[in-house]
C-alpha cells in the first residue's frame, strides 16, 4: 500500500487499522504521524459541548443541499436534520476531511521540518506523500453538482495550487535549511485548504 | 401602470401603422410587439422583486453576520446601537432569515425550491454600530464595508471585495479569483487568502499585514507604517510596492525564480539567511532604522518590484 492509498481508505475505514494499513504505517512515519493527528481531531471532536453548535445557517444551507440533491423532502424542519445529515450521507464530509487533512498534512510536515535535523529531513523527503492529490477528485464533483459555472475556475486554481506545492516541495527537498521553502510550502497547502473551504461555502448557500 | 404605459406605445405604433407602405408597416409591428415584451418583462422583474428593511437593537461591539450566496453586501457605520438591514429581494424564492442572540445578529438569504443565481439573488444594505464586528459571506457578488472599527471578516469564492477607512478592528479576507481592495486600514492586523485574484493595498498599516495569494498580482501602495510586519507572498503573482520617501523599513525580496526590482536606495544588509542573487533577491533598510517596519516580499515564479514614489507627507 502506497501513501496516497492508504490516504485515500481513511476516509471509508473508521478505526484505520485494517492490516494493509497497520503495515504501511509501521514503515512509514509520515503517514502514522498523520493518522495520529487525525485521531486526536476525532477525539477533540467528540468532545465538543452543545454551545460548539454550529448556527441556524450551517443547519439551513445543509437542508437546502440535501433538497437539492432529492435526499430530503422539501419540508423546513431543521431539527430533524442533524439526523438526517449523519446517517448515511457521506461526500460532502469527504471533501471536509479532505480539507482537514490538507492543513494536518500541512501542520506536520511544518513542524518536523522545524524539529527534525538535516539527516531527518533528508531521510523524511523521500517518503512523503503528495497530498496534492487528496480528493481533488470528490471536489471536482462537488463543484460540478453545486456550483456548475464556477467549475472552470476551481478546476484552474486547483491545477495552480497543486503546482505551487509541487513547487515548493521540490524547494524544500533541494533546500531543507530554507526557511522561505518551508514557509512556501505551508502556505501552499494553506492555500489548496482554503479552496476547499470556498467549494464548501459555495455548495452550501 | 408600466403595463398600461406598454399598452399607450403599442396603441401608438398601430397607429403609425396606418400612414405607411407594407414594408415599415410590418417593421413597426415587429418594433412594437419588441417594446411589449421588453415592458413586460421589465414589469414582471420589477413586481417580483421586493424589499425588506429589519432593525435590530444591539449592544456594544456587537456582532453582526451576513450569508448571501448570490447577491452583494454592502456596510456602512450607524448613528447609534442599531442595527439596520435593507435587502432587495430579486423574487420571490428566496427569503431573508433573521436571528438575534444577545448582542449578535444573524442574517441569511434562504433559498428556497427552484432558486438559482438570478432569483436567489438579494443585495444587502446594512447599517451597523461603527465598533460592531462584521462577517460577510457570499459567492459572487459584492462585498463592501468601510468606516468601521470592529473586526471585519469577508469571505466568497468570486467575491469582489471592497474594505475601505476601517481601523482599530482585524480585516480578515479569503477569496478564490475575486479581487480585493482593500484602502486606508490601520491599526489592526490584515489577513488576506486569494488564490487567484488580485489584491490591492492602499494605504494599509497595521502591527501585521499579510497577503498570500498563488497567482493573483499584489499591489501595495503605502508606507509600511511603523514596527509592523509586513509580509507579502504569491506563488506565481507579481508583487509591487510603492513607497513614499519618509518611509522607514527593513526590506528583504526574493524570486526564486522570477526577477526582483528596486529603486529604492537601501542600506545593505550586513548579513542575510538567504543568498542575494543578483536581479533575484534584494534586503536592506530604507529610512530611519529605529522605527522601521519589517517587509518580506517573496514570490516563487513572480516579479517583484519596489518603487519609490514622490509624495508630500
Amino acid at each position: 500500500m502506497t501513501c496516497v492509498e492508504l490516504q485515500e481508505s481513511l476516509a471509508e475505514v473508521e478505526d484505520g487499522t485494517t492490516p494493509e494499513q497497520r503495515a504501511h504505517l509501521r514503515t512509514c512515519p509520515a503517514c502514522s504521524a498523520l493518522v495520529n493527528d487525525l485521531n486526536v481531531i476525532v477525539a477533540a471532536a467528540g468532545g465538543l459541548q452543545e454551545a460548539d453548535e454550529p448556527s441556524p445557517r450551517v443547519w439551513n444551507s445543509i437542508e437546502i443541499a440535501l433538497r437539492r440533491e432529492g435526499l430530503i423532502r422539501p419540508q423546513r424542519t431543521t431539527g430533524s436534520l442533524a439526523h438526517t445529515l449523519f446517517t448515511g450521507w457521506t461526500g460532502r464530509w469527504l471533501v471536509s476531511a479532505a480539507a482537514m487533512l490538507l492543513v494536518a498534512a500541512g501542520v506536520l510536515i511544518h513542524d518536523r521540518m522545524q524539529t527534525n535535523t538535516v539527516s531527518e529531513r533528508t531521510a523524511f523527503s523521500t517518503p512523503i506523500p503528495n497530498p496534492s492529490d487528496l480528493n481533488d477528485n470528490d471536489l471536482m464533483q462537488e463543484i460540478a453538482v453545486n456550483a456548475p459555472t464556477m467549475r472552470a475556475a476551481y478546476e484552474a486554481n486547483l491545477q495552480q495550487v497543486n503546482e505551487s506545492i509541487r513547487d515548493a516541495q521540490a524547494m524544500v527537498n533541494e533546500s531543507p535549511n530554507d526557511e522561505d521553502a518551508r514557509r512556501s510550502l505551508l502556505d501552499a497547502y494553506h492555500q489548496k485548504s482554503l479552496l476547499f473551504e470556498l467549494a464548501m461555502d459555495r455548495s452550501l448557500p | 401602470m408600466r403595463c398600461s404605459t406598454t399598452t399607450k406605445l403599442y396603441q401608438r405604433c398601430q397607429g403609425d401603422e396606418r400612414s405607411g407602405s407594407l414594408g415599415d408597416r410590418v417593421m413597426v409591428k415587429e418594433r412594437a410587439t419588441k417594446l411589449a415584451a421588453i415592458g413586460a418583462i421589465v414589469a414582471s422583474t420589477l413586481v417580483a422583486q421586493s424589499r425588506a428593511e429589519y432593525h435590530f437593537a444591539v449592544g456594544t461591539k456587537a456582532g453582526v453576520s451576513v450569508s448571501n450566496p448570490y447577491g452583494s453586501i454592502s456596510v456602512k457605520p450607524s448613528s447609534d446601537n442599531r442595527v439596520v438591514v435593507n435587502a432587495v429581494l430579486h423574487s420571490d424564492k428566496v427569503e431573508v432569515d433573521r436571528h438575534q442572540t444577545g448582542n449578535r445578529v444573524d442574517i441569511q438569504s434562504h433559498l428556497l425550491e427552484g432558486a438559482d443565481a438570478t432569483s436567489g439573488r438579494v443585495d444587502y444594505e446594512l447599517e451597523v454600530p461603527p465598533d460592531a464586528s462584521v462577517t460577510l459571506h457570499c459567492s459572487d457578488g459584492t462585498l463592501h464595508a468601510e468606516r468601521l472599527h470592529g473586526d471585519v471578516s469577508l469571505e466568497g469564492a468570486g467575491a469582489v471585495v471592497d474594505v475601505r477607512d476601517v481601523s482599530d478592528g482585524h480585516v480578515h479576507v479569503k477569496t478564490m479569483n475575486g479581487t480585493v481592495t482593500l484602502s486606508n486600514i490601520q491599526n489592526g492586523h490584515v489577513e488576506v487568502d486569494s488564490l487567484s485574484g488580485n489584491v490591492t493595498l492602499n494605504g494599509v498599516t497595521g502591527p501585521l499585514v499579510q497577503v498570500v495569494s498563488t497567482s493573483g498580482r499584489i499591489n501595495y501602495v503605502g508606507d509600511f507604517g511603523n514596527s509592523g510586519e509586513y509580509r507579502l507572498t504569491s506563488h506565481s503573482g507579481d508583487i509591487d510596492a510603492s513607497i513614499p520617501e519618509w518611509t522607514s523599513a527593513d526590506v528583504s525580496a526574493r524570486s526564486v525564480r522570477g526577477e526582483v526590482h528596486d529603486d529604492v536606495p537601501l542600506q545593505p544588509k550586513a548579513h542575510t539567511w538567504f543568498p542575494l542573487d543578483k536581479g533575484r533577491a534584494f534586503a536592506g533598510t530604507v529610512g530611519r532604522v529605529a522605527v522601521s517596519s519589517t517587509v518580506i516580499l517573496r514570490t516563487f515564479s513572480g516579479k517583484i518590484h519596489l518603487s519609490k514614489r514622490s509624495e508630500k507627507q
